[in-house]
């Protein structure tokens, strides 16, 4: 039981930390259209402004900072490249966003090297808040959580009942009439881009100092996103929220069973040739093929399900 | 016929170029360069057959080309050992082939209900997928070592063994023009005139019968063959195969060469296969920024020029044809306006060089060679000469580019009263 | 249109291809391969720098055969083995002899075969492979070589060093394994196994492991889980870069007491990504040739280390490159010509300085031989870790020498050699 529990308690944190990265992705997807392939970049991003930050005036303040930051520099992007390249299609803008993964990637280790740099808990964060059988859970991690939630929250209330949620949402459907109506959907436009890379800045500077901060993060987080936006229905929050949670949750239980489908046969008393080549696959352990899980989710997700978990409309 | 003819001596033509070629160049390096180029050409226009034929953008067209790669590994493995029969060398690229299409049906009849952002993503989950595989499926991959063959078995036809560089280059060339040809059949082709219809307008194309998808389908199918064969070349030309060769980064390197070269035409993808291989194997050498220019130089072209090299070019087709002069006259303003450009990219390639330069070594009075000459990264006047090369560039461009798109303005001003009066 | 393009493609190869004629000097030339971009670059460009500064310091003092310079020239294989054998084939290709490389057995392995082939079929162009830390221990048993040395002890001495360290102490009952998925991990896996079934009866391995190995794995919560579970009072794992960083912090966040004994959780970026409070708050136990704080280092050494500290501003991580610069030369001198064949020829048997004794090449196999240190990373030290000004405010403090003659194992090794 003990188990069970806080095996799902390691897969809610897991899991909210990729809600946190991929809310800004559906968020901008769902508004805007743009799939944008530097999403985990602003995550990166976010971790270093947030270590220059903390190591001259503190966390607290780097974790209002670095966000606005990367609020600009999303907002920049928007307006003086996407805007240009949004009337070849959406496909162009995914295009160029895929070079500035790139760029981004080099002009980081431009300004601070190929090391991982020492971007750590702040000490007063850094105490085990309680245990579960045997395991102690840190005060940062309860933190992060608190603030993942509250993230959800204020996110999902501010788009569908505040009247500038309500703006938003119409100036994807019907940019001509929001526009006619005295809204500048232009700014809207860079307004949300902005606010979504905001939102995968904060969890950069979240999650940056628990998963160490290199150049290289943004490219080993940056597919998973894209398979929770998949499976919990494009643009959807509510979608991403659980899609996380489930991904989450599925790859920390995988882990902790170490059985193989030749565990199974034995079980019900047969044996495979120690020589056959089958054993490459019977042999795996569910733990050990945790790792392809949630890409396997995202393809069966693409056969059966296409709109995805809370989508309302086809991959 | 007789355009068909004149099709084929062009390639006869090109063939007998690129035979030639390790002959004037004959260092090593060359001939590996040389190499990689053909296995690369393939792949970047089968690659296209996707991007810039069909409209379908893929990170993950690696998936054949590796998976191709590893089958031929194996067989050779195989064959090496004696537990497979004996199969000709020469012929390896038909399994990459078989292995390229096998898959390419598989995956391509999932996704290619939609095409745009779609079906980009989707390519990105399976291309993500079978990297992990790679890594997992340890018995087959041999994961992060990936697996090593000999590529000199069985018998030596004409005393071919196909243990030297050269021999393989010319088993490349010959199977490059083979597929780049059959490929530019395959545009000619109804199918690949319809492929184009499906790509640029699927509601049109559907209302005339064709089955949407199912174009898809096909166009996707055959692009991954043509990269199945290109990856069993590859697999035989580095006697290696690596799950690098079906990740990502060998889906977007593909992407990098097919766009900046040009998707929208055919020599597009060549030019940018041969161009990037050149400087991927040179200028990384003298460059940490390399990959910082390229992403740069992608972004470039698909805010600026979303026709890529060739598509700058062709776009002058018109006008070569309606009167030489009139090319001429661009001459100058083009010329000026480039100037400027390069005055502006010298500044700030010079600052990027000296800011890598800078969070790199901690030694040293901070020398630093840029364009073959020296500068101190520490001291001010570097900075300001390159700061001033960039001020420079951007205040010329302020003048110089209106002067170019007038006479571009002109230019084709004149060539559109020329088509009305004819 | 086809035929203009054709001409301009073959005028602009023409120049370009010109441009590149080699030109021939008169330095020794060593290629080494490494990751100086992507996740594990910093330990890539930590090598090289310190191959440059040894290579240097020979120059400085007057070269080898009469005056000629040792130059290293550094490949960048982005931790791809592909990347690797392309960057060797270059190698090839500019008729640099020498190849040097250590991080990731999986390259290693590459570089082997692939020379192996060339050796075969370009016999009087061998290259020569100096291995400065690549440790598979198959790469001197089942595949040596006879162009192939390895300077740092392989995984089978450095398990056997931890394992006679763990037999010490009373308190270990448990062990865990954890190891990466690769050539090396799973060379981890099997040596831990023979040799704590054979050294160290008494302690019971209650978890067996492997993992997706550099970096792929973000949370390491569900493996903690699973060692919290099966009560194991000590981690054994062969872990660098990312996943030890990730692993131990990982330990640390969720309080757990464990002890880990380790080949590379000492290394530099692991204890910066760390910080000082993770890294002392399990005693992580490092095997190394030789480091600053120990009692016994040598005045020569420290010297070097202090030129070393002017020249990159880094602390010594480790003192291999120095004995395989400074054997390389001794053998290049002794054998009168920079031909490989030759060289290696010299290199076989010969003894070099070492900080705790002489260091030994063994014949047979081409495995260098040497004391080993086993020391814990700690704050109470006298010399602290300095990597670019940046004080890490830890080091590390020795726990106990491991004679050679405890690590020497015997070896599978048939070697072919060339005739003299």
């Amino acid at each position: 039981m003990d188990v069970i529990l806080f095996t799902l308690f390691n897969g809610l944190l897991y899991g909210m930390l990729l809600f946190m990265l991929s809310s800004g992705l559906t968020l901008i997807f769902g508004m805007m259209g743009v799939l944008n392939f530097a999403h985990a970049s602003f995550f990166m991003l976010g971790a270093y402004f947030a270590y220059q930050i903390s190591k001259y005036i503190g966390f607290i303040p780097a974790l209002f900072i670095a966000p606005l930051i990367i609020a600009f520099c999303g907002a920049m992007v928007e307006k003086y490249a996407l805007r240009r390249v949004h009337k070849f299609g959406h496909v162009a803008e995914l295009l160029f966003t895929f070079g500035l993964f790139y760029i981004i990637e080099e002009l980081v280790q431009m300004i601070w090297g190929k090391v991982p740099v020492g971007y750590h808990v702040p000490e007063y964060l850094d105490f085990t808040l309680f245990s579960m059988s045997g395991m102690g859970y840190q005060a940062y991690a309860m933190f992060t959580l608190v603030i993942s939630v509250a993230m959800f929250v204020v996110l999902f209330s501010v788009l569908t009942k505040t009247r500038a949620g309500l703006i938003i949402q119409a100036a994807l459907t019907h940019p001509e009439i929001v526009s006619s109506l005295g809204h500048n959907v232009p700014r809207v436009f860079m307004l949300v881009f902005g606010l979504g890379c905001a939102l995968a800045g904060l969890a950069g500077v979240l999650a940056g100092n628990t998963l160490g901060t290199e150049p290289s993060m943004a490219l080993s987080l940056g597919p998973i996103v894209f398979v929770v936006i998949v499976v919990g229905g494009l643009g959807s929050l509510k979608g991403a929220l659980v899609a996380s949670i489930l991904i989450g949750v599925v790859q920390t239980t995988a882990i902790s069973l170490d059985y193989s489908i030749n565990n199974f046969i034995e079980f019900i008393g047969l044996s495979v040739d120690v020589e056959s080549l089958w054993r490459i696959i019977i042999d795996l352990t569910i733990s050990q093929v945790a790792p392809i899980l949630p890409y396997l989710l995202l393809v069966l997700m693409l056969i059966f399900r296409p709109r995805g978990l809370y989508g309302n409309r086809d991959v | 016929m007789a355009n068909l003819f004149k099709s084929f001596s062009t390639w006869i033509i090109i063939g007998v170029i690129a035979a030639i070629l390790p002959l004037i160049f004959d260092s090593s390096f060359a001939l590996t360069l040389l190499s990689k180029m053909g296995v690369l050409i393939i792949f970047t226009v089968a690659y296209n057959m996707l991007l810039g034929q069909g409209g379908m953008l893929s990170f993950g067209h690696a998936i054949y080309f590796g998976l191709a790669g590893y089958a031929s590994i194996h067989i050779m493995n195989g064959i090496g050992a004696e537990t497979l029969p004996y199969f000709p060398t020469v012929l390896f690229p038909l399994i990459g082939a078989v292995v390229g299409l096998f898959f390419g049906c598989l995956v391509g009849y999932v996704s290619t209900r939609r095409a745009g952002t779609a079906f980009a993503m989707i390519s990105l989950g399976f291309g993500e997928m079978v990297t992990a595989m790679t890594l997992i499926f340890v018995l087959f991959f041999n994961g992060e070592d990936g697996i090593q063959t000999d590529r000199m078995v069985g018998p030596e036809p004409f005393g071919i063994t196909f243990g030297p560089q050269i021999e393989i280059y010319y088993l490349i060339l010959f199977w490059c023009v083979i597929t780049v040809a059959l490929m530019y059949i395959i545009t000619k082709t109804p199918f690949g005139r319809m492929s184009n219809a499906v790509r640029d307008n699927p509601e049109r194309a559907a209302f005339i019968g064709y089955s949407v998808r199912r174009v898809r389908w096909q166009a996707f199918a055959l692009s991954s063959m043509f990269a199945g064969a290109a990856g069993s070349l590859h697999a035989l030309n580095y006697e290696h195969i690596g799950f690098e060769s079906v990740s990502v980064i060998q889906s977007g390197a593909v992407l990098f060469m097919a766009f900046i070269g040009g998707a929208g035409h055919f020599l597009g993808p060549i030019v940018g296969a041969i161009g990037l291989t050149y400087l991927d194997s040179t200028l990384a050498d003298y460059t940490e920024a390399w990959l910082l220019y390229l992403g740069l130089t992608f972004s470039g072209i698909v805010m600026f020029a979303p026709g890529g090299l060739a598509g700058l070019i062709v776009m002058h087709g018109p006008i070569a044809r309606t009167d030489k002069k009139l090319l001429t006259s661009l001459v100058k303003p083009y010329l000026l306006a480039i100037g400027s450009v390069v005055t502006g990219l010298i500044g700030l390639i010079g600052i990027i060089e000296m800011l890598y330069f800078r969070s790199l070594i901690s030694k040293g009075e901070g020398e630093v060679i840029i364009f073959w000459t020296e500068f101190n990264a520490n001291g001010i006047t570097s900075w300001l000469i390159f700061i001033g090369l960039i001020l420079g560039g951007v205040f010329l461009s302020k003048k110089t580019f209106p002067m170019a798109k007038e006479s571009w303005d002109h230019a084709i001003s004149v060539v559109k009263t020329e088509i009305s009066h004819e | 249109m086809l035929i203009k393009f054709i001409k301009l493609f073959l005028l602009i190869s023409t120049l370009v291809f010109y441009s590149m004629a080699s030109k021939a000097d008169e330095k020794i030339k060593i290629a080494i391969i490494e990751p100086m971009s992507g996740p594990l670059a910093s330990v890539g460009l930590d090598l090289i720098e310190g191959l440059e500064f040894f290579a240097e310091r020979i120059n400085n003092a007057g070269g080898v055969l009469g005056g000629k310079h040792i130059e290293i020239v550094p490949y960048d294989n982005a931790m791809v083995a592909e990347k690797t054998i392309q960057q060797l084939r270059k190698v090839i290709d500019e008729d640099i002899r020498y190849v040097t490389q250590g991080v990731g057995s999986n390259h290693a392995l590459n570089i082997i075969k692939t020379l192996g082939k060339h050796n075969k079929r370009n016999p009087g162009k061998e290259i020569m492979f100096l291995n400065h830390s690549a440790v598979t221990t198959s790469f001197t048993n089942e595949l040596c070589n006879f162009y192939h040395f390895r300077f740092d002890a392989n995984v089978d001495m450095k398990v056997a060093a931890l394992v006679s360290q763990m037999t010490l102490d009373p308190s270990i009952k448990k062990v865990y394994l954890l190891n990466q998925n690769y050539a090396y991990g799973q060379s981890f896996q099997a040596a831990a196994r023979r040799l704590l079934a054979e050294r160290a009866p008494q302690i019971e391995i209650v978890g067996d492991e492997l993992i997706v190995p550099f970096g792929k794995i973000l949370d390491f919560n569900p493996y903690v889980s699973k060692i919290t579970s099966s009560g194991a009072d000590t981690i054994l794992t062969g872990n660098w870069g990312p996943d030890a960083a990730r692993l131990i912090k990982a330990t640390t966040n969720s309080q757990l007491k464990v002890k880990f004994y380790t080949i590379y959780a000492g290394i530099p970026a692991a204890m910066n990504s760390m910080g000082a409070k993770v890294s002392t708050f399990n005693p992580i136990v490092q095997v190394t040739e030789s480091h600053e704080n120990d009692s016994t280092h040598p005045d020569w050494l420290k010297e070097i280390d202090a030129e070393y500290m002017e020249f990159a501003n880094k602390s010594p991580y480790a003192d291999r490159q120095r004995f395989m610069m400074e054997m390389f030369a001794a053998a290049v001198e002794q054998a009168g010509t920079a031909d490989p064949t030759q060289v290696a020829w010299e290199l076989e048997g010969m003894t070099g300085r070492g900080a705790h004794g002489d260091v030994f090449m063994r014949a047979e196999d081409h495995q260098m031989h040497f004391d080993m240190v086993l020391s814990h990373i700690s704050t109470n030290v006298e010399k602290t870790f300095i990597y670019n000004n940046e004080d890490y405010g830890m080091a590390y403090e020795t726990d106990g020498w491991v004679d050679v003659s405890d690590i020497t194992l015997p070896t599978t090794c048939k070697m072919k050699r060339p005739k003299r």
